[in-house]
């Protein structure tokens, strides 16, 4: 009459004496698989500022400027605003660059609702690529007035011998 | 160990004697002690049971339970209860205000009440009464009427049949609680409960009367209001029935309040059934009170277990049971009893 | 001597522990008895179709997750079948296997949930846990696979995001191999419980006309005795490759609609075990454009969800974003039949039957 009941019994005791499941969470962890959608990171130099990530997010999380410096784009804000995000991954896969991809991090509470944005661009970084832009335009620049001259300075020489 | 407790009291009334008191403040004052000790074991208890619900159910739920807060997690209900104290005590515009504060101070009384006639262990009864299961039956019901008062002052519609249930289920339940230890006052003769564990000397009424203790430990899960008869609170029906509308400590009394009805059914049907203090297999080295602890707790897992297992009735479902299964077999129990008895006498004498 | 009594009215949700949500019913109760039910779902509704409308293609598919957010692979799959009817893409058959595995592991996971919330409704809560114990072994596969547990937005149009990880194979089979002991659990624990039985069975029974004329679908419809699969009746996808079988009930009771989940549960690992050791090698994502611009048309176009049918429709004017996306919502449909199945029920039965329709209020309310 009562099988079912005193069977019960007997798997919720067979279970009191077994081995547990959970996992005691801050101390250990679960690995986590390398395909995890955590916090985003943005690699700076990897970006190209071609908007793709922008285009992608369904919910427009990712505000992308940039600035022109000696025809070259420079990304002078990357805003992730994470409280928006829904964590599927399109950003990730459109992404021609690679340039943004998720962490393994999965801690993302804050204090602070400010503090859920991410800027990623810091202006210490858009002036570093800036003058790297520059310095690269002068060094261009340098190496071509560089190569003009030897050239002038070969090209008198062959012009004689050739006159 | 054995008489630790007993020596400790004698030893107050001789130090109260040799300080000169009448012997009726001495009586007083040691009547007061022992109830206070009471109070102080129950709430102990209470905590502790909170804790060893909590890891029961854990254990069963292949968790770990709790074990965070003090060693293994021990202080846990403590913290929760330092928790309770400090929040707000949230009274419902529409609430009768008198009564809806006066549940939860009440709640705890019956319980109390109980408490001092039940036998601890060897001599270890605050007041020895000759009517003491009669007198557990009245008093533990009349925890029916301030658990209804509380439903029926939150004026919360949950409350109030959460409440009508209670009345109903208590009822129908306290019949069959009442029928099946009629069983092992015919075989007694008395309703003391020190005499009642002193009649199982030799052999425990749980084998004398298996059905009487069959019927006494499904009433008793009905009587404490848990699973499966937990119609009361049914958590996924009527959200905490006549509970839903208290908050911080008043919650909290309610809470301990089970718990505190709880032991004190395990504690009857320890005294009724399991031979109360009595050493099984000749282990008399261990004392007595230490035996009964451990058979109360023996039946307190007992009920966990079967929360933590069975799902719930419905409250057609309850009644039918109780009044149509258990009733008349706790009847028939009392006739084989009666009939069992009469042979027995009949044949010896 | 007569007492006046009188009807009362109990508002059972929005915040109610057992209304899986923020379900809402208007009881009128006589007593415990319920004399009148008005269900009102709504206050889950976040318009995703009119969302959808201002998202290309593919953007819709991570809010699709959030329709039955306990299979969000089915709803990712039921949404992107419609775009590929309507913008005639083939799909590669690695891509279909892949599918059909990860949403048959997402029917089991919500099958588990419907189980072990079931058991909670009726008050056994260490079913509950039970449950969600071995559903997270499918919630790491899905991680695995998609890098999300519980919105994968996993499914492309076209196929898949990405292959099939390395170990997700062995560690899906282990599953399988370990799912049978589970299953025994739960009906030693659940199934076979005489109390249980008593409050489910022959509780709100509803006959197959009914639930045929109501247009209820999945697991309802089938235990009322309705042999209607989709996976079996229409084959998508590469349904009609697999040997399994469809469950029934007899009666229709609440019993029936609970163990026809455990049935099918089996059913679905019985489809992996298959889906696994077929799986052919190939593209994951068929011949589709970098930007999705489906011609000007309509489709619809249904899956069998969890929960019953689940179609898609969509209408596209041409442009990358839709001009109209509807769902046919099985959680939705299948309540249509509720006020009438709940009249005459305790309240306690009220849950007991809410819970045998297993709903989900993000996909009612969507």
């Amino acid at each position: 009459m009562a099988k079912g009941l005193i069977k019960g019994l007997g798997i919720t005791l067979n279970r009191f004496f077994k081995p547990k499941v959970t996992v005691q969470y801050p101390e250990e962890r679960l690995p986590l698989p390398d395909r995890f959608y955590g916090r985003p990171e943005f690699y700076y130099d990897k970006c190209i500022a071609c908007n793709m990530c922008v285009n992608a997010c369904p919910n427009r999380v990712i505000k992308l400027e940039t600035e022109t410096v000696d025809k070259k784009k420079v990304v002078t804000k990357y805003d992730f605003d994470q409280q928006y995000c829904l964590f599927c991954g399109l950003c990730q896969e459109a992404c021609p660059k690679d340039a943004i991809k998720f962490s393994k991090d999965f801690e993302l509470t804050r204090y602070h609702r400010p503090d859920i944005k991410i800027e990623f661009v810091k202006p210490e970084m858009v002036e570093r690529k800036k003058a790297e832009i520059k310095k690269a335009a002068a060094e261009k620049a340098a190496a071509e007035a560089a190569k003009a001259r030897e050239q002038e300075e070969q090209n008198p020489a062959a012009g004689k011998e050739g006159s | 160990m054995e008489n630790l407790f007993v020596n400790m009291a004698s030893g107050m009334r001789s130090l109260l004697a040799s300080a000169g008191l009448p012997d009726t403040a001495t009586d007083f004052i040691l009547m007061f002690l022992k109830l206070g000790a009471i109070l102080v074991y129950i709430l102990i208890s209470a905590l502790w049971l909170v804790y060893m619900e909590r890891k029961v159910s854990a254990y069963m739920q292949c968790r770990i339970g709790p074990n965070r807060v003090g060693p293994l997690g021990l202080l846990q209900t403590t913290a929760d209860i330092g928790k309770l104290i400090s929040k707000e005590i949230i009274i419902p515009r529409c609430a009768d205000k008198k009564l809806f504060l006066l549940g939860p101070i009440l709640i705890f009384m019956p319980p109390l009440a109980v408490f001092a006639v039940a036998p601890f262990g060897k001599d270890m009864v605050a007041i020895d009464m000759n009517i003491g299961v009669y007198y557990f039956l009245a008093v533990a019901s009349l925890s029916t009427v301030i658990v209804w008062m509380s439903g029926w002052a939150s004026n919360n519609k949950y409350s109030l049949i959460g409440g009508m249930r209670v009345v109903a289920q208590m009822v129908s339940y306290e019949m069959p609680l009442i029928l099946s230890i009629v069983g092992v006052i015919i075989l007694t003769g008395t309703l003391n409960m020190s005499e009642i564990i002193r009649a199982q000397e030799n052999v425990w009424f749980i084998f004398l009367q298996p059905l009487g203790f069959l019927i006494y430990l499904i009433a008793g899960v009905a009587e404490t209001n848990r699973a499966p008869f937990d119609l009361v609170e049914g958590e996924s029906e009527i959200i905490c029935g006549p509970f839903t509308e208290y908050s911080g400590m008043g919650f909290a009394m309610f809470f301990l309040a089970e718990y505190a009805n709880v032991v004190l059914v395990s504690v009857m049907a320890t005294t009724l059934f399991l031979g109360g203090w009595h050493a099984p297999f000749g282990l008399t080295f261990i004392p007595s009170w230490i035996w009964f602890l451990l058979k109360v707790y023996v039946m307190i897992f007992l009920f966990m277990w079967f929360r933590w297992t069975y799902p719930r009735v419905r409250v057609d479902q309850l009644m039918e049971f109780g009044w149509k299964v258990l009733v008349p077999l706790s009847i028939a129990n009392i006739f084989v009893t009666g009939i069992g008895k009469y042979l027995y006498q009949t044949i010896r004498w | 001597m007569t007492i006046k009594t009188e009807e009362f009215l109990l508002n059972l949700g929005p915040q109610h522990p057992s209304t899986h949500g923020v379900f809402r019913i208007v009881l009128t109760l006589d007593g415990e008895t319920v004399v009148k039910a008005v269900p009102v779902p709504g206050y889950l509704h976040r318009g995703i179709e009119k969302i959808a409308e201002s998202r290309t293609y593919t953007q819709v598919i991570p809010y699709t997750d959030r329709l039955d957010y306990l299979a969000g692979m089915l709803m990712n799959w039921g949404y992107v079948i419609a775009v590929e009817k309507l913008m005639g893409v083939e799909v590669p058959e690695r891509a279909e296997y892949i599918r059909v595995i990860v949403g048959e592991l997402a029917r089991i996971a919500s099958h588990l949930v419907a189980t072990g919330a079931y058991a909670a409704d009726i008050g056994g809560l260490t079913g509950f846990i039970y449950t969600f114990r071995d559903r997270e072994e499918i919630m790491d596969l899905f991680e695995m696979i998609s890098g999300a547990r519980l919105t994968p937005s996993y499914m492309r149009i076209g196929g898949v995001a990405y292959d099939i990880p390395e170990g997700f194979i062995e560690k899906c089979r282990k599953f399988l191999d370990d799912f049978p002991k589970a299953i025994e659990e739960y009906n030693g624990l659940i199934t076979g419980n005489e109390i249980f039985q008593a409050r489910t069975k022959n509780v709100a029974i509803l006959p197959a006309e009914k639930a045929i004329d109501m247009s209820l679908s999945g697991p309802v419809l089938r235990a009322s005795g309705v042999n209607y699969d989709l996976r079996k009746a229409r084959p998508y996808s590469v349904y009609d490759r697999f040997e399994f079988e469809v469950p029934m009930g007899a009666k229709g009771d609440c019993f029936d609609r609970y163990y026809v989940r455990i049935l099918e549960m089996e059913q679905s690992a019985k489809i992996i075990r298959q889906a696994l050791d077929q799986l052919p090698e190939g593209p994951i994502k068929g011949k589709v454009p970098k930007v999705i611009k489906p011609p000007r048309g309509e489709a619809y176009a249904e899956i069998e969800s969890s929960k019953g049918i689940m179609g898609t429709y969509v209408v596209s004017d041409g442009s990358t974003q839709p001009y109209r996306v509807h769902f046919r919502r099985p959680s939705f449909v299948n309540l249509g039949y509720l006020d009438e199945m709940l009249k005459g029920w305790k309240i306690a039965d009220v849950i007991a039957i809410l819970g045998s329709i297993d709903i989900v209020l993000g996909e009612v309310d969507a």
